[in-house]
């Protein structure tokens, strides 16, 4: 009896000393957003959110950092199981089939405008954008914000000291292999290129860039049930190609997600494929000279030469469902979400970072000042994403498990640089593994 | 009756007591159910589908050629690191212990090191190892080294073993300067006077006085190099390259996290509980045998 008064007078105590706070949460609706970015992009961020607060006295935004995507995802689910996930969460592109099958995790953003009777409507994001995260319907299921993709960044001292002409960066890959090998013969640098996101960059990429589809069912798109289809001719090219180059250092393989940015930033490597999200680090800590090219493509994969367009990446903002949120909880989501993708933000975020605008005014109002012949090499992402050719296959795909299936490439392409398979094996295992992914994860997302 | 006059607090110790069970129960049984409770479970991340499968999983994880492979890794990993932050250990503590003018500066210095939280030991070895901008990095390079861990696999499991045993050696160091200032100066002084050489007194007196130490020592390391070692993987290499480092813990991780494959994790988890446990255990009954005390 006397240890139960005790327990009651400690909880009564408890609840007593949080008045204020509870007074707080009645005057603001609290909005929970993670987002998955540090330094420059974290920051931004942060600061768009105090922005939105200052703004209205309803809701009170509260951005939080809970790791790199892959981490920040596990808490999430965490959360939603535990019945109380954030509202909004930025998800990297890979994670997005995942989210996708999630029917009854994620309320649709078209859904959460349509709630709170704003307008939206899909057609206003840049096409690739919008087709990556939409549904065949025309609904939008997340929202695209940090917008990018793979291009070229190179090192014009460098292609001096080789001999190179520094302001035509190489366009084909037969060019990038040439000036790559020069740049080791003349000693220019210690490695011809680079590349960051592995998988990103030489599977899907490479796939969009050539219009070849990674898997059937309109890849991954209509449906579960696809079947990769990865060991083919032009992929074993392209890493026989990075398997053979290994050799002689005219290419030199530096690691995973954004490793190897850090052997072009420091003058070894004279080429890096990177995502142009990467330009504001480039920028800063370079000591050169840098270039801006379109990601290399092969020309026999091409039709009359011209390369198709490039396929985004980068995250978009998802909007959890939880059976304890309130209508007020969802306008105050939507609300924050009309203030991210407003003209003035849109065009700040890409002017700062080197993402890309994703939304058409953003994109054209930009244009329309001139940001993109006055910045060279800013222009070059939109180029390539948006006036290059598209293709049956050039808009993205949706796989569940698809992070673990880059990581099985990533495994089984450092397994052929090494020395210890050839590309076919590396292709096929890939293949293989990443089909019985799939497999797994139709199984357990058939209800 | 008398007794119950003197100590009224019948219940006292059991709430001493308490912290300490609540704190095995929520942070150790607790997880460790979920975690065996798991691992019959087969669900899709957001938990939305939830099947029993009974040992499914552990079927799959023993016919997966590369968890096989990642169970010698890890078995070659933890011998290694043990091996390697036990012996320096014990030579610098012979050393330390012999010193006699600013003994508690080297001392000091020695065990600097324990208070460095392992990811952070992990960034800082990936820093003087890493191949653009590293200074270790470089002169191996001026050696002709062709030094890229995030190429070469057993470049980057030497750089693994090497930084988690570093971070062991401080609090092994402790330890066996402990057990060596407890070894009584007359036998080192009668075995001297008999004539007994500084090695073979070494030999047959410091190392049998000190077994109880290294006997502790190994079971630490071992399940140090089992389970703690995950931050200084995920640091320097993510488990790669080719799964060259990914030991068991580490797979634990990705397979869980990154992949949210939870049922897997889950049953990797519990076998590698096991595993530690007969470890142990094994420990425990026969290496205990040569131990005095």
């Amino acid at each position: 009896m006397k240890r139960s008064n005790w327990l009651l007078s400690m909880t009564a105590a408890a609840v007593l000393a949080t008045p204020g706070m509870t007074a707080y949460a009645q005057q603001r609706t609290e909005i929970q957003m993670w987002m998955g970015l540090t330094g420059q992009g974290g920051e931004l961020l942060t600061k768009y959110a105090s922005d939105f607060n200052a703004s209205q006295n309803e809701f009170r935004v509260v951005m939080s950092f809970k790791g790199q995507y892959p981490e920040q995802r596990a808490a999430a689910v965490a959360a939603y199981r535990a019945g109380n996930p954030p509202h909004i969460m930025q998800m990297f592109d890979a994670g997005s089939g995942d989210m996708m099958a999630a029917k009854q995790a994620i309320v649709p953003v078209s859904e959460v405008f349509k709630r709170a009777n704003l307008p939206f409507d899909p057609a206003d994001f840049i096409a690739p954008a919008r087709g990556y995260y939409s549904l065949p319907n025309g609904d939008m299921l997340s929202m695209p914000f940090n917008v990018s993709t793979a291009v070229m960044f190179y090192n014009k001292d460098a292609f001096r000291r080789a001999g190179l002409d520094a302001e035509k960066p190489p366009a084909t890959w037969p060019d990038v292999i040439k000036a790559a090998k020069t740049i080791r013969e003349k000693n220019a640098a210690a490695c011809g290129f680079t590349t960051t996101w592995l998988a990103w960059i030489m599977l899907e990429q490479h796939g969009a860039r050539h219009n070849l589809p990674l898997s059937d069912k309109d890849n991954g798109k209509a449906g579960g049930g696809a079947t990769l289809n990865l060991n083919t001719p032009a992929n074993q090219r392209m890493v026989k190609t990075l398997v053979d180059m290994q050799k002689d250092k005219s290419f030199d393989y530096g690691g995973r997600n954004n490793d190897a940015a850090a052997k072009f930033i420091s003058g070894e490597c004279a080429m890096l494929l990177q995502s142009s999200g990467g330009l504001g680090a480039i920028a800063r800590d370079a000591k050169f000279q840098f270039g801006v090219g379109q990601l290399p493509f092969w020309p026999d994969l091409t039709q009359n030469g011209k390369p198709f367009a490039s396929t985004i990446g980068g995250a978009s903002l998802w909007v959890f469902n939880a059976p304890n949120r309130t209508a007020v909880e969802y306008r105050g989501v939507a609300l924050f979400l009309n203030h991210l993708r407003s003209t003035p933000l849109m065009k700040d975020w890409a002017k700062q970072t080197g993402f890309l605008p994703a939304t058409n005014v953003a994109f054209k109002s930009m244009q329309d000042e001139g940001f993109f012949t006055q910045n060279p090499g800013r222009d070059v992402p939109i180029a390539q994403l948006i006036q290059g050719v598209q293709g049956a296959h050039t808009g993205g795909y949706r796989y569940g498990r698809w992070v673990e299936i880059r990581d099985v490439y990533h495994e089984e392409v450092e397994k052929a640089l090494q020395g210890r398979q050839s590309a076919a094996d590396a292709l096929h295992n890939t293949q293989r593994r990443g089909t019985a992914l799939l497999r797994a994860f139709d199984a357990q997302s058939r209800n | 009756m008398d007794r119950k006059v003197i100590f009224p607090h019948q219940v006292l110790p059991y709430w001493l007591l308490l912290p300490q069970v609540v704190i095995t129960l929520v942070f150790f049984i607790w997880p460790a159910g979920q975690a065996a409770w798991m691992s019959v479970l087969q669900q899709d991340m957001f938990g939305s589908s939830v099947d029993f499968v009974g040992l499914a999983n552990f079927r799959e994880l023993f016919e997966d050629p590369d968890y096989i492979a990642a169970m010698g890794r890890t078995a070659w990993f933890s011998v290694a690191v043990t091996c390697l932050a036990m012996a320096p250990a014990l030579l610098l503590a012979v050393m330390a212990d012999r010193v006699v003018r600013g003994g508690s500066f080297y001392k000091t210095a020695l065990v600097i090191p324990y208070a460095i939280a392992p990811a952070v030991a992990g960034v800082l070895w990936l820093f003087m190892f890493n191949p653009a901008v590293g200074v270790l990095a470089w002169v191996l390079k001026q050696w002709g080294i062709d030094w890229n861990p995030s190429l070469h696999g057993n470049q980057a499991m030497t750089l693994v073993i090497v930084a988690a045993a570093w971070k062991q050696i401080a609090y092994n160091f402790l330890f066996f300067l402990a057990g060596l200032q407890s070894i009584p100066k007359s036998l080192l002084e009668a075995a001297a006077i008999d004539g007994a050489s500084a090695s073979r007194r070494f030999r047959t007196i410091v190392l049998p006085l000190l077994s109880p130490t290294t006997f502790f020592l190994l079971v630490v390391n071992m399940v140090y190099a089992f389970f703690d070692t995950f931050a200084v993987v995920h640091a320097i290499t993510g488990g790669g390259p080719a799964k060259a480092t990914e030991i068991l813990v580490y797979k634990v991780y990705h397979d869980g996290v990154v992949a949210l494959n939870l049922g897997s994790s889950s049953a990797q988890s519990v076998v590698l509980m096991l595993i530690v446990i007969a470890l142990t255990f094994l420990q425990f009954r026969f290496v205990q045998k040569k131990v005095h005390y």
